[in-house]
């Protein structure tokens, strides 16, 4: 079947949808609010990012946590900033950071393999990401013991501006980009 | 103090041996054990030096870095075509190779963070205090778990070694409910932690909470706090 254009009153449906609502916009909420729609979601995004494009709107609609979400454009963040008078919402500690990639890439894992990857004790950073939603328990290994097994959130994917799992940069890629550029580790910084 | 700052800035061994590799421009295939070994552990002397506790993880590794040694210098039979040399480096290798793949892909995702941050969705609310808002305004609703959480940590703040005590009187719920009531006196809010700290018996913290629940399914008060931890009010609905 050959997809006809998205009819002006769909664009218009769903860009009310996106103003609405701050949670990324599904295939399937979009196939609810529409009630057998004529055309695909990806299809009206595209038209209307196009349209976005041509009339230089200052925001944009991203693909995250696996819908469509609307939000402002890079260029705008000094302002953005200095209207909400804080930092950005996610800043994570190294250690913090470490355990949440072998979490992310590793999935489902258990503490004891974040601990040996690591090579340090990741109790309170896991409680940390747990607290903040980043990572859940994602159900139990069928091993001695049967240890907590931990999974990445969609939170998580919304953080980092991911669609899904597999939007994760392949380690392969970041060894190519890292490798490339790779300084000396920064070692004693005066501060104070 | 510069000392001090250098060492945080390893997250832990590995970390601490991947920057010799680094510095020095070692192949993380072929390491020198016994120069990477004086290395690490001339380091941890250092640490000890300046009083710092060395972690657990850094001995540890210390201790398979001279097994690793050991086992260098011990003569190895001649490698075969079925039986290639066992190098006796290979486990640390793996593990190094490992967590340099993890570091680099933390660096990456510090840097997608970054950027997404730069892009703001909707729904961000201006909670920022002092700027002439009530932030009472702008509270979430409170989950049923957060509640509890408030909860226990009272009942974990409460001496232990109190005896337990038996009421010779049964604490009734419908006087706890006025109780909480007449706390709010002629305001419209009052929180949490004021409606427990009156409250001295277990059984009367117990009833106390139930008597909050009560309130909030008869609907004659919400519950509302603004962040994760932070104070929990109780609000009284208006009649109509």
């Amino acid at each position: 079947m050959m997809e006809s254009a998205p009819g002006e009153e769909t664009l218009q449906v769903v860009e009310a949808l996106l103003m609405a609502t701050p949670e990324p916009l599904t295939r399937a909420r979009f196939n609810q609010c529409l009630e057998r729609p004529e055309v695909s979601l990806e299809a009206v995004i595209e038209t209307l990012r196009l349209r976005f494009e041509e009339q230089k709107r200052p925001v944009q609609i991203v693909f995250v946590d696996g819908g469509y979400q609307l939000v402002t454009k890079a260029e705008y963040q000094p302002y953005l900033q200095r209207l909400f008078q804080k930092p950005g919402r996610l800043s994570l500690t190294r250690a913090a950071l470490e355990t949440i990639a072998v979490v992310a890439y590793r999935q489902p894992v258990t503490k004891l393999e974040i601990d040996q990857i690591r090579g340090v004790n990741s109790d309170s950073t896991i409680k940390t990401l747990l607290e903040r939603e980043l990572i859940n328990i994602a159900g139990r290994e069928e091993a001695m013991g049967r240890p907590l097994l931990y999974g990445t959130t969609g939170q998580f994917l919304q953080a980092f501006g991911l669609g899904n799992l597999s939007d994760m940069p392949k380690l392969r890629e970041i060894r190519e980009i890292m490798g490339a550029t790779e300084s000396p580790t920064p070692v004693v910084h005066e501060t104070e | 103090m510069a000392y001090r700052i250098h060492l945080e800035n390893f997250e832990g061994p590995l970390d601490l041996l991947l920057y010799f590799i680094q510095r020095d421009q070692i192949d993380i295939y072929d390491i020198p054990i016994a120069h990477i070994t004086s290395e690490y552990l001339s380091y941890l002397d250092l640490m000890e030096s300046l009083s710092l506790t060395v972690a657990g993880e850094f001995i540890l590794l210390a201790a398979t870095l001279m097994h690793i040694k050991a086992r260098m210098l011990l003569p190895r039979p001649e490698p075969t075509e079925d039986e290639p040399i066992d190098d006796p480096r290979r486990e640390l290798v793996q593990l190094l190779v490992e967590y340099q793949h993890i570091k680099a892909a933390a660096e990456r995702l510090r840097q997608l963070g970054e950027q997404r941050r730069n892009h703001y969705p909707r729904g961000i609310v201006i909670t920022q205090e002092g700027n002439g808002v009530d932030p009472g305004e702008y509270l979430q609703d409170v989950s049923l778990y957060q509640l509890m959480a408030v909860f226990k940590e009272v009942m974990d703040r409460r001496p232990r070694n109190e005896p337990l005590q038996f009421q010779p009187e049964p604490i009734r719920l419908d006087e706890s409910i006025r109780a909480i009531q007449r706390a709010f006196g002629s305001g419209g809010r009052i929180t949490f932690r004021e409606v427990l700290r009156k409250v001295h018996h277990i059984p009367e913290l117990v009833v106390t909470f139930l008597a909050v629940l009560e309130l909030m399914r008869q609907g004659v008060i919400t519950v509302e706090q603004g962040a994760p931890f932070a104070e929990i009010y109780l609000h009284k609905v208006a009649a109509k």
